[in-house]
């Protein structure tokens, strides 16, 4: 081979890998980075990412006290979702609404800087065995969880007040088919009396997740408390090794982070203090 | 005719645990042939000499390709006709280069009672020998009228053909099992590359990255685009080289926190050609972005 370059750094780093990588860094620490003259920054740097799934019933049932709490508290929680990414975290927000039809709030997850709730009006029948199908049919590395930075399972939050008027087995076995749900955490929150959690511990896996608002005031209290812990714990990164060192496998992880939300929920849920306000269902 | 360059940073995470930076890099340019490589050494537990392992990747696969180029006039006569087959034995003598180099190395350097101290006895017996060194690799090689890749593990290659659009070739093996991690230290790892070929386009820039590269980015959009942008960049390579350590730098530490290597190769030419094409896909892609968000942004509700 004539005129045959190996040039520089290059097989520095071949010869020499690590050393050398370790070496650009930490001269380029100690250089003082000029980060603001980049002509690279045009395409950001995402962190760590995690998608938190809404899923609301927005049927007939929903209407008047419940729909209007439910919007009100949504959109007092975006800025305390944020905070919980502001650290090192990029949290994105998909809501999927579903009454006689099921419809995404946006085509794709927003990330939290930018999300703004849009006020939801209750109309309709229950549809939550279709909405299962479209969660499934989302969450997807091909659609839904396309993001490169995605670094977390999703957190799946269900909020109904009525027991499903289609056949909801159906859409959940399909939904139970996705690695995504599978190992995401679940939580889900009953409106009102005619909620059914059974249905819900079917749809999160264990009566732990599921936690019941009987009141406007109970309501705001647990959307929050199952929202942001889910995203606290959702973000979380686990260590991938027991105490004795022994690497135990992703399934572990997950499993033990659906625990700990578990755990937090009902101590969460059992240190809210009584509030005398009107239930949901008082008149209805 | 080519140029290049490569880097390695170390990841955030690294620095804080005080492990070793993992990945290793280079490129290597020829009258005839350019190549680009990274492998990123998988760091866990029973891949301990992992970082080892990948320098040996990135320098298995750059002597096999001189190997495949020692007849230069045969190799590109017989490589059109011949892809699928002299792609599958280039894979094989990767391999072998690899588990030779890896047996040398543990011969000269038997494992030592500090390596073996995070350990049972039991779980020890249970590693090959070969898992401790184990690594990805991802490799673009451009020649005079054809171009390819191969890539075991995860990793990402970036072409930028003589149309300017940034695009990802490799064809992804289907047939590899999906619940194991493809390694260039699996028993098997011959049957586990990927790989993809082409003589019907003139590459420009070819990239090749370790994953903390790309899942630094939001979108495989903004992925693409910053390749572009890279590309629109290598007219005034030396003074790139000290753009690029930054930028991999801020990646790693405000990404995902992991190793970040970015090798390439581009022919310079075509490069010096095409630039303002080049520049004006920057600009488009700069548009596309702002239209996409802003149709993220519509409620649906």
């Amino acid at each position: 081979m004539s005129n045959e370059k190996i040039t520089d750094a290059a097989m520095n780093a071949a010869l020499d890998g690590f050393e050398a990588a370790s070496s650009a860094a930490e001269n380029a620490q100690s250089n003082a980075l000029d980060f603001d003259d980049d002509p690279l920054s045009a395409t950001g740097v995402s962190r760590k990412s995690l998608v938190i799934f809404f899923l609301i019933d927005t049927s007939g049932s929903m209407k008047g006290k419940k729909m209007g709490e439910l919007n009100t508290v949504m959109e007092e929680l975006i800025p305390e979702i944020r905070r919980v990414g502001e650290a090192d975290t990029e949290v994105k927000v998909a809501v999927l609404t579903f009454s006689t039809d099921v419809r995404w709030m946006y085509s794709t997850p927003i990330p939290i800087e930018d999300f703004e709730w849009a006020r939801l009006r209750a109309n309709g029948v229950t549809s939550m065995g279709a909405a299962f199908k479209e969660l499934s049919l989302r969450m997807s590395r091909n659609s839904f969880l396309n993001s490169p930075s995605l670094s977390f399972a999703p957190v799946i939050f269900l909020m109904t007040d009525g027991y499903p008027s289609d056949d909801y087995k159906e859409g959940l076995r399909e939904l139970q088919s996705n690695s995504w749900y599978k190992f995401g955490l679940k939580a889900a929150l009953g409106i009102g009396n005619e909620a059914n959690d059974d249905v819900l511990a079917e749809f999160t896996g264990s009566k732990e997740t599921v936690v019941h608002a009987y009141s406007g005031g109970q309501l705001a209290q647990m959307i929050k408390i199952i929202a942001v812990t889910s995203s606290q714990i959702g973000s979380k990164s686990m260590t991938l090794s027991d105490d004795t060192g022994r690497e135990i496998g992703e399934e572990d992880v997950f499993a033990a982070k659906q625990k700990l939300l578990g755990q937090q929920i009902q101590e969460l849920v059992g240190s809210q203090v009584e509030e005398s306000d009107v239930p949901f269902d008082t008149g209805w | 005719m080519f140029n290049g360059f490569s880097q390695s940073v170390m990841g955030a995470s690294h620095e804080k645990t005080g492990l070793v930076c993992q990945d290793s890099s280079a490129f290597k340019v020829s009258d005839s042939y350019a190549i680009a490589v990274v492998a990123d050494g998988h760091g866990s537990k029973k891949h301990f000499r992992s970082h080892i392992g990948s320098k040996y990747a990135v320098e298995s696969t750059i002597e096999a390709i001189d190997r495949f180029y020692e007849d230069t006039e045969e190799f590109e006569a017989n490589f059109p006709k011949y892809h699928k087959m002299i792609l599958r034995n280039i894979e094989k003598q990767i391999i072998a280069n690899w588990n030779s180099k890896v047996a040398k190395h543990l011969e000269e350097n038997p494992v030592t009672d500090e390596e073996k101290s995070k350990f049972t006895d039991e779980e020890f017996e249970k590693i090959q020998p070969e898992s401790y060194y184990g690594s990805t690799l991802i490799a673009a090689i451009a020649g005079r009228n054809f171009t390819f890749g191969v890539q075991i593990g995860d990793g990402t290659l970036v072409a930028l053909f003589e149309d300017g659009k940034a695009v990802m070739p490799m064809e992804y093996n289907e047939s590899a099992p999906a619940n194991v991690t493809a390694s260039i230290c699996n028993s098997n790892a011959a049957t586990m590359f990927s790989s993809f070929y082409t003589d019907q386009k003139k590459m420009i820039a070819l990239f090749v990255s370790t994953d903390g590269l790309y899942t630094s980015f939001g979108s495989e959009y903004d992925f693409l685009d910053y390749h572009t942008i890279i590309t629109s960049q290598l007219v005034n390579l030396e003074a790139f080289k000290q753009i690029i350590v930054n930028n991999l730098t801020k990646r790693s530490r405000f990404g995902t926190e992991d190793d970040i290597s970015l090798s390439c190769v581009f022919d310079e030419p075509l490069l010096n050609d095409s630039i303002g094409l080049i520049k004006q896909r920057v600009e488009e892609n700069k548009q596309e972005a702002a239209d996409r968000k802003a149709e993220s942004l519509r409620k649906r509700v």
